[in-house]
């Protein structure tokens, strides 16, 4: 049995017939499992991970959650204008990212054969903007441009731009260049191939990738808010720290409700798109 | 003859009005919705030069905040940002594969599905701040309440993602090691986990990328992490600060997005 133990770390001999030394394979597992589970417990004593205060004061969570409950219908009028402004900064913000992206996504692949520098530098530029998130973005727009829906609506364009551009040039890069081919033969400008080749592969694939940054932007709009940025966000930290939770309760009803529709809708419309 | 025959061609061509239509409505529809959403009220004070300011910021980051080693400077801070984000990832995929299972048309009854489903819907549809204040509420500030915001974020997509995958097992395999009479233990370890590690493992990685990059902005809230020292540096318009924090959460973020999508595109080579 204890042998049983100590062979899962170094492997088994066995002494064959013939006086030969057969070996097992190494299995590196089990150490990179306890290397793993010694990191997990190091870092969780970095962010001093205390599963008895969760443990103890963990109803506090539900009791919030408990006074949500019967939600505060009265509180409508009041976050009415705030909730369409989410929609719309998200919407907005999807069509001009999108809007943008698409003739810079060309420029970006590397299958119509342009500048390099011009293509890497650009690409580095992009994937450093993608990494911050929306919320520093919005709050960096608020602090130069002040407060309200114009800062969001900014934020949002650029974070879908980045998105936006990165899905398409690697689609575009996946694209069948044939067509491309054989309308540069008959003498057509680069814009008439691009139309006539190209464009019609991405459409579909363009406009599934729109829909995809409108519904995920509904969700980031949601919290710009937090910042000052606009949109239903305001709305939650204000009433979180009133602590007048029918009204929260509202709010994130509304947001569930719409996040849920504009899931359907946009699944199906992607859904049609991809197949007709 | 031929002309017609050319006519008849020209009838078959896709009209293409329709689609200038939609566009042309389109586009009124976005201006209408400009005009309800956002009112332009020019750029703030300077704001030009604020720009300028933050690009040269960007050029020439702070070496006070980079060569801080104590609690406040960039090194730490961004370890901190990375421990909330991978242990949320552990804990959220520790609580999200069970979760998964049960949510499965294959393993457990309809009802039961439909409830967790609807569980999961729900809490997926909450912005993931508003967990970090509820969760800085209940456990007080710091950096476990963002790991405990970042574990609720990762079961809602995590269980998600992993439901399709169980859902595509394939149940012969698990018929053919019960014929060769194999032990539960063993249907499980060779018949089941050979066929889900490799996307449960793409889909943690993957995961894992947008929780260090949402880490990042959990300080907001007070719940731990970079977020809290940049938005106080944006505040304060200290530019060179926010230089020296963008540039390195650039580089975690972009070191972590590198390995895991060269992880997942072995892993995907592999299967």
């Amino acid at each position: 049995m204890f042998d049983d133990i100590l062979h899962i770390f170094y492997p088994r001999s066995y002494t064959l017939g013939n006086g030969k030394e057969v070996k097992e394979k190494f299995n590196p597992f089990p150490y990179l499992l306890i290397l793993f589970i010694a990191i997990v417990i190091g870092l969780s004593v970095f962010t001093r991970v205390n599963l008895t205060a969760l443990i103890k004061r963990g109803n506090n969570f539900f009791d919030i959650v408990r006074a949500m409950i019967p939600p505060n219908w009265d509180y409508w009028p009041t976050m009415e204008k705030a909730m369409l402004d989410t929609i719309n900064m998200s919407l907005l913000g999807s069509v001009f990212g999108c809007a943008v992206a698409l003739p810079v996504s060309f420029y970006l692949s590397s299958n119509f054969k342009l500048n390099k520098i011009y293509l890497v530098s650009h690409r580095l530029a992009l994937s450093m903007l993608r990494t911050l998130p929306i919320l520093v973005l919005a709050f960096f727009f608020r602090t130069v441009l002040g407060i309200g829906a114009m800062a969001g609506t900014l934020a949002i364009s650029v974070f879908s731009y980045t998105i936006c551009v990165k899905m398409m040039y690697e689609y575009i890069e996946t694209l069948d260049m044939g067509a491309y081919e054989a309308l540069e033969s008959t003498g057509a400008s680069r814009l008439k191939c691009i139309l006539g080749a190209v464009w019609p592969q991405v459409k579909g694939f363009f406009l599934s990738t729109f829909l995809y940054c409108f519904e995920t932007n509904v969700k980031s709009a949601a919290i710009l808010g937090f910042v000052g940025a606009g949109g239903i966000g305001l709305n939650i930290s204000g009433q979180l720290t009133l602590r007048r939770y029918g009204n929260l309760g509202l709010v994130l009803i509304s947001m569930t409700v719409t996040i849920m529709v504009l899931e359907a809708v946009t699944r199906y419309a992607r859904r049609k798109l991809v197949t007709g | 003859m031929n002309t017609s025959l050319l006519e008849q061609q020209y009838k078959r061509y896709p009209k293409a009005w329709p689609q200038f239509v939609i566009g042309f409505v389109a586009i009124v529809a976005v201006i209408i919705i400009w005009n309800v959403t956002v009112s332009f009220g020019g750029f703030t004070e300077r704001g030009w030069g604020m720009l300028a300011l933050a690009f040269q910021g960007l050029v020439r980051p702070s070496w006070a905040v980079i060569s801080d080693l104590g609690p406040t400077g960039l090194l730490m801070m961004l370890a901190e940002t990375f421990a909330i984000g991978f242990l949320g990832t552990v804990f959220g995929t520790i609580i999200a594969i069970p979760l998964a299972f049960i949510s499965s048309r294959n393993i457990a009854p309809r009802w039961v599905n439909i409830i967790t489903l609807g569980f999961i819907t729900i809490i997926r549809a909450f912005p993931s701040l508003m967990y970090g204040i509820m969760f800085v509420k209940t456990v007080g500030t710091g950096a476990f309440a963002g790991v405990l915001t970042m574990t609720i974020g990762s079961v809602g997509m995590l269980s998600k993602m992993m439901v399709e995958s169980v859902e595509d097992i394939d149940p012969g395999i698990i018929e053919s090691l019960d014929a060769a009479g194999c032990t539960g233990f063993q249907k499980v370890r060779y018949g089941i986990m050979p066929q889900l590690s490799s996307s449960i493992i793409s889909n943690v990685l993957y995961r894992l990328d947008i929780n260090v990059k949402n880490a990042s902005v959990l300080g907001l809230v007070s719940a731990g992490g970079i977020g809290a020292q940049l938005i106080f540096a944006i505040q304060s318009r200290r530019w060179d600060d926010i230089g020296a924090m963008v540039w390195g959460l650039v580089i975690l973020v972009l070191a972590i997005e590198y390995a895991s999508t060269k992880i997942r595109n072995s892993l995907a080579a592999k299967s």
